[in-house]
């Protein structure tokens, strides 16, 4: 009935990583070809992990990099030939250029348009339909009103994030390469340490691995799971990108468990417990992100 | 600004219709004034072109385009959009109004210029990364009208127009009883138009429990003169200044400064832009001075403004 979601970068997580929890894997990091053995850049971890993703019977959608320039595309285009011929249940994509790049290499297989996709309104989402996007994951800026609102404006499927460290800024360089003077300008994969970015007037967090910036707190939407459920929403994913190897198999139990009791129509557990679980990996805190029209940071709550 | 920029030579003036556009509400124009430049415009052989590069609230969409029809029966010339999904619709609307693709779409190579054109887009404005070498390239791959801001390519930063959403997740501003809108959700993507530009302050960046360094996310943009000839050369035939935020004499001053410029490259009788050097130099001083103060005025609202509608839980 529903699907639970998360995103695993590179061999390294797959293995490291507790996904029992979740239905589908989203596999590659878009937001840097460069990162070590992302599924995003290289095929042949890629198909080992489809394989091992199904042999677990969860579904596998591959992410593509988000932001290619002009001399990026000859590669992906190879890239993407070779995805074809895999058994994969998805693309997302983040780009428009590639959007139409994979309808003119004649894909059959469903796309998924990705948060850097920029997805605000219905009548866009009619007209990536004709793209062969079918399902896409809004602009974290649209408000749970408006995610609804799309949902029931279109036949396409909605994407709802409901934990973990929302994406903020994607560009085309690496921000820690750029400011790393031992690098003399060659990725040393300085980004698989956490990097911060602090302002202390305002008391402002961002955490940034190198070409993407993500919110400082993980947006946490344990307590309204039933109340999306209750207005048609299905799909819900768990932002994975930078963490420790326990947050998926941790935050995804949690989510289970909810949807779980959702499923059997139990009464409501308390949600102290689970806060409290979540609230031990979010260094910065937790927040509602932009659901209830409020700045992304902050954390509105039932009580 | 409208009227002074038409006076000192500018083709076509870009107006921010009220709610709509990318910036505040004090740096954008009622019907009635947008009406009295479009006269104006039309009585200097320029034109009007209105700003829509918000994305709309999917619950406002009717509201939105209300607004693109009563502007086209106006005569405005075009309309700026980013949200793919306006082009059909306008298309509609107004058949013979330029549509320009806004620097808020994020465009990052050809392809995604096809993806414009295909949907019926005129004009797509360039990404600020983007030097001679694409332009050329985009130019003989793709017949589309091309436009520039007139500024220097920069390489590296965090500079991503329409793929930013730090300054609202940080703090906004609801502005709904300025404007009059049903529907506002703060974020300079979306309409509150007020983006505090957090980019361009320093932050302490590093690892953690490491020495830190202060950095500004992206780099400062320089105001462009010695790429203007190539860049004529490589197809660009609309070059533009990001005017709204900027004090209107500086604006008339950089319109009167560009247009003799342009001018003289393509009438030939000035194509050595070392010829300007000096008067660019105290152009470019006063262009910093005066983004230097925007950006301040706009980090310390950033700061000073409360909490928006909901009663908000700290701490969790």
């Amino acid at each position: 009935m529903f699907e639970l979601s998360t995103g695993v970068c590179n061999p390294k997580m797959l293995n490291e990583g507790d996904y029992s929890a979740y239905d589908a894997l989203y596999l590659g990091d878009y937001s840097c070809p460069l990162y070590p053995e992302n599924f995003s850049a290289h095929i042949d971890v890629l198909s080992k992990a489809v394989e091992t993703v199904h042999n677990w019977g969860k579904k596998s959608f591959v992410r593509l990099y988000a932001v290619p320039s002009n001399h990026e595309l000859l590669w992906m285009e190879e890239f993407i030939e070779e995805v074809f011929k895999l058994p994969v249940d998805g693309i997302e994509v983040h780009n428009m250029g590639l959007l139409r790049m994979l309808k003119n290499m004649g894909n059959q297989i469903p796309v998924h348009l990705g948060v850097f996709g920029n997805l605000y309104t219905h009548e866009t989402a009619r007209i990536l339909k004709e793209y062969g996007v079918e399902r896409v994951y809004p602009n974290p800026e649209l408000s749970l009103k408006e995610i609804v609102f799309i949902k029931e404006q279109t036949p396409i499927d909605v994407l709802v994030p409901v934990h973990g460290k929302m994406p903020l800024v994607i560009s085309e360089t690496c921000f820690i390469l750029e400011h790393d003077a031992s690098s003399e300008g060659k990725c040393n994969y300085a980004c698989t340490e956490e990097h911060w970015l602090h302002r202390s007037e305002g008391d402002w967090s961002l955490k940034d691995t190198g070409r993407m910036t993500v919110s400082g707190k993980d947006l946490c939407m344990i307590e309204y799971m039933q109340q999306m459920v209750d207005q048609g929403l299905q799909h819900f994913h768990v932002q994975n990108l930078g963490e420790p190897a326990d947050y998926a198999g941790t935050v995804g139990a949690i989510y289970r468990r909810e949807l779980d009791r959702i499923t059997a129509g139990l009464q409501p557990e308390s949600m102290e417990e689970m806060l409290q679980a979540l609230s031990a990996h979010a260094k910065m805190g937790l927040c509602n992100g932009y659901y209830f029209e409020s700045a992304g940071q902050h954390y509105i709550g039932r009580g | 600004m409208a009227v002074g920029a038409v006076d000192a030579g500018a083709d076509s003036i870009y107006v921010g219709a009220l709610g709509w556009s990318r910036r505040p509400y004090e740096l954008e124009m009622t019907d009635s004034q947008i009406k009295e430049v479009i006269t104006h415009a039309k009585a200097n052989d320029a034109d009007i072109r209105v700003v829509f590069n918000t994305f709309p609230s999917p619950m406002e969409y009717r509201q939105w385009l209300d607004a693109i029809a009563r502007f086209a029966e106006l005569g405005a010339a075009g309309f700026i959009v980013t949200d793919p999904g306006a082009i059909a619709p306008i298309r509609q609307l107004a058949p013979d109004a330029v549509i320009h693709v806004s620097i808020g779409s994020g465009i990052t190579n050809l392809e995604d210029v096809y993806f414009y054109k295909d949907l019926g887009a005129d004009v797509i404005i360039l990404p600020y990364r983007w030097g001679v070498k694409e332009v050329r390239e985009l130019h003989k791959k793709c017949d589309i009208e091309k436009e520039v801001f007139l500024f220097e390519p920069i390489q590296t930063g965090k500079i991503c127009p329409g793929k930013c959403i730090m300054s609202s997740y940080l703090k906004f501003r609801n502005w709904t009883e300025e404007e009059g809108k049903d529907y506002f959700y703060g974020s300079a993507n979306r309409g509150a138009k007020e983006c505090y530009r957090i980019c361009q302050k320093a932050w302490d960046f590093g690892v953690v429990n490491e020495a830190h360094q202060a950095l500004k996310l992206r780099s400062d943009a320089h105001l462009m003169l010695e790429q203007i000839p190539e860049m004529i050369q490589a197809g660009v035939s609309c070059f533009k200044l990001s005017g709204r935020e900027r004090p209107a004499k500086m604006i008339c001053d950089l319109v009167a400064f560009y247009r003799k410029v342009i001018d003289g490259i393509l009438d030939g009788t000035q194509i050595d832009m070392s010829a300007y050097a000096a008067e660019m130099e105290v152009l470019r001083k006063r262009w910093v001075a005066a983004k230097g103060r925007r950006v301040n005025s706009l980090v310390s609202r950033a700061h000073s403004y409360g909490h928006e509608k909901s009663s908000v839980k700290e701490g969790i």
